[in-house]
């Protein structure tokens, strides 16, 4: 069997995400055990994001560290609709490390990472449900098609913090180049994971 | 609204344009006030914003898989109950009463004239009733302290090198704490939530080691608070031990009297 031919792996969702919502729910009476409970779901989730973006252990524990007390201060405004808790946490956790690596360098200005999303970003999005319960095999191939500044690109700004101009700086590129081989990539990517899932 | 019309700065198109960096992250903090701003006034829906933030989710399962260290977790959960006792000590402020109004003031005068012996014993009850839900507050209070200090002398023990901490809890009953066993042997626990205990009844703290066998480390009263601190020294245990407390009927028992009240495997704290 090729790589192709291979089927998607995907997780039940109703199940985990139904056991999710209940630990939630203690989480946000404030009950230490939830918070136990959480971690043993997510963390080894959460510390390979967190590894992934900082690249430096003892940082990536604090940054887990502080995300999974974020979680539990704020449970409560955790909005069902728009998301399931797994995704939910590990934003939290990406944009914990996104915000730890880009204090080390400080030197241009960056919107706020805490920043609520708008409203079009956060539209309920069933698909983006699945895209969080795709294996790594899956969506490394989705990354591996696409083309290699495209790849470059989106791997700089998701797990690298740079912004649209530092790319633009680091690459030798037009920032407009920059911004296109974001959203053609990003698209490209959904295109590839949509055909894969169906 | 067209894609020439602007909004926040920005036009529809340039909006769509920016969308990858937009939901990346990465556009500074000029550009993404702008989008920000057109998305919160524009009719248009811009789907494409969801549209390929719904990736983003499958990009964070791409990360190879990296274990954190045990001793991440004992170091969460010793935050988190440091800060749940230090959270219990703040009782809040009293919202401020705005001063009454020549209006209002008037009214109440003849509404006191009206009824002034129902309300003057109303309000004698009142001052009774609220000394005793004061006194009861103060309580409360003395206990969350008395608890956020016990929590704080073991977060100490736990602080030391080699130390081992535990988070105590219940299986479907109420008590919970905290444990930290320090190099030497020396065994620390704050518990709370515990029923009181009665008579001669005891909490017994045991450690259960690799071969099973639970062994008795000492025993400790529960008052009114539900609070306890409790201190032993040991054998040093190996990482995995699990601590746990059962209500005996007396002290110095030797085998625990079932179920089992709290627990929890004692994990590398640094």
């Amino acid at each position: 069997m090729t790589d192709a031919d291979r089927p998607l792996r995907l997780r039940t969702p109703s199940i985990a995400d139904d056991e999710d919502r209940a630990v939630l729910a203690r989480l946000a009476e404030g009950e230490l055990d939830a918070l136990e409970d959480l971690y043993d779901r997510y963390k080894t989730m959460a510390y390979s994001i967190a590894y992934r973006i900082t690249n430096d252990a003892t940082l990536a524990e604090d940054v887990v560290q502080d995300a999974f007390l974020g979680a539990w201060r704020n449970a409560a405004r955790y909005i069902e609709g728009r998301g399931s808790v797994k995704t939910w946490l590990l934003s939290i956790v990406h944009h914990r490390a996104i915000d730890a690596i880009r204090r080390r360098r400080p030197t241009i200005e960056l919107p706020e990472v805490d920043l609520p999303p708008p409203a079009a970003l956060t539209a309920p999005d069933v698909w983006a449900e699945v895209a969080a319960g795709l294996d790594a095999e899956t969506v490394q191939r989705a990354l591996v098609g696409l083309s290699g500044v495209q790849r470059e690109a989106i791997e700089l700004a998701y797990f690298g913090g740079l912004t649209q101009q530092e790319i633009a700086d680091r690459t030798a590129a037009p920032l407009g180049t920059v911004k296109s081989r974001m959203r053609l990539g990003l698209l490209a990517m959904r295109r590839s994971l949509e055909a894969g899932s169906t | 609204m067209s894609g020439r019309d602007v909004l926040g700065g920005l036009t529809c198109d340039e909006v769509r344009e920016a969308a990858g960096s937009f939901v990346l992250g990465a556009p500074g903090a000029t550009e993404d006030a702008a989008v920000r701003a057109h998305l919160a006034d524009c009719s248009e829906p811009h789907p494409e914003i969801a549209e390929l933030g719904g990736v983003l989710p499958a990009l964070a399962e791409s990360v190879p898989i990296v274990e954190p260290p045990a001793a991440l977790k004992g170091r969460i959960m010793a935050a988190a109950a440091a800060e749940l006792a230090a959270r219990a000590e703040v009782v809040p402020a009293a919202a401020p009463t705005p001063f009454p109004s020549p209006q209002e003031r008037h009214a109440r005068r003849s509404r006191a004239s009206a009824g002034s012996w129902i309300l003057r014993i109303a309000a004698v009850l009142a001052i009774v009733a609220l000394g005793g839900w004061n006194l009861l507050l103060q309580g409360q209070l003395s206990a969350a302290q008395v608890h956020q200090r016990d929590i704080a002398a073991v977060l100490d023990v736990a602080a030391k090198p080699g130390s081992l901490t535990a988070v105590l809890r219940s299986d479907g009953g109420s008590g919970s704490g905290l444990a930290a066993i320090d190099g030497s042997g020396a065994i620390t626990i704050a518990m709370q939530d515990l029923v009181p205990t009665t008579g001669a009844s005891v909490y017994e703290a045991w450690l259960i080691g690799s071969d099973g066998v639970p062994a008795p480390l000492g025993s400790f009263k529960v008052g009114s608070s539900g609070t306890a601190y409790f201190a032993a020294k040991d054998l040093p245990p190996p990482p995995g031990a699990v601590l746990a407390l059962t209500l005996e009927p007396g002290p110095n028992a030797k085998t625990p009297t079932l179920p089992i009240i709290s627990k929890g495997a004692a994990t590398a704290a640094s």
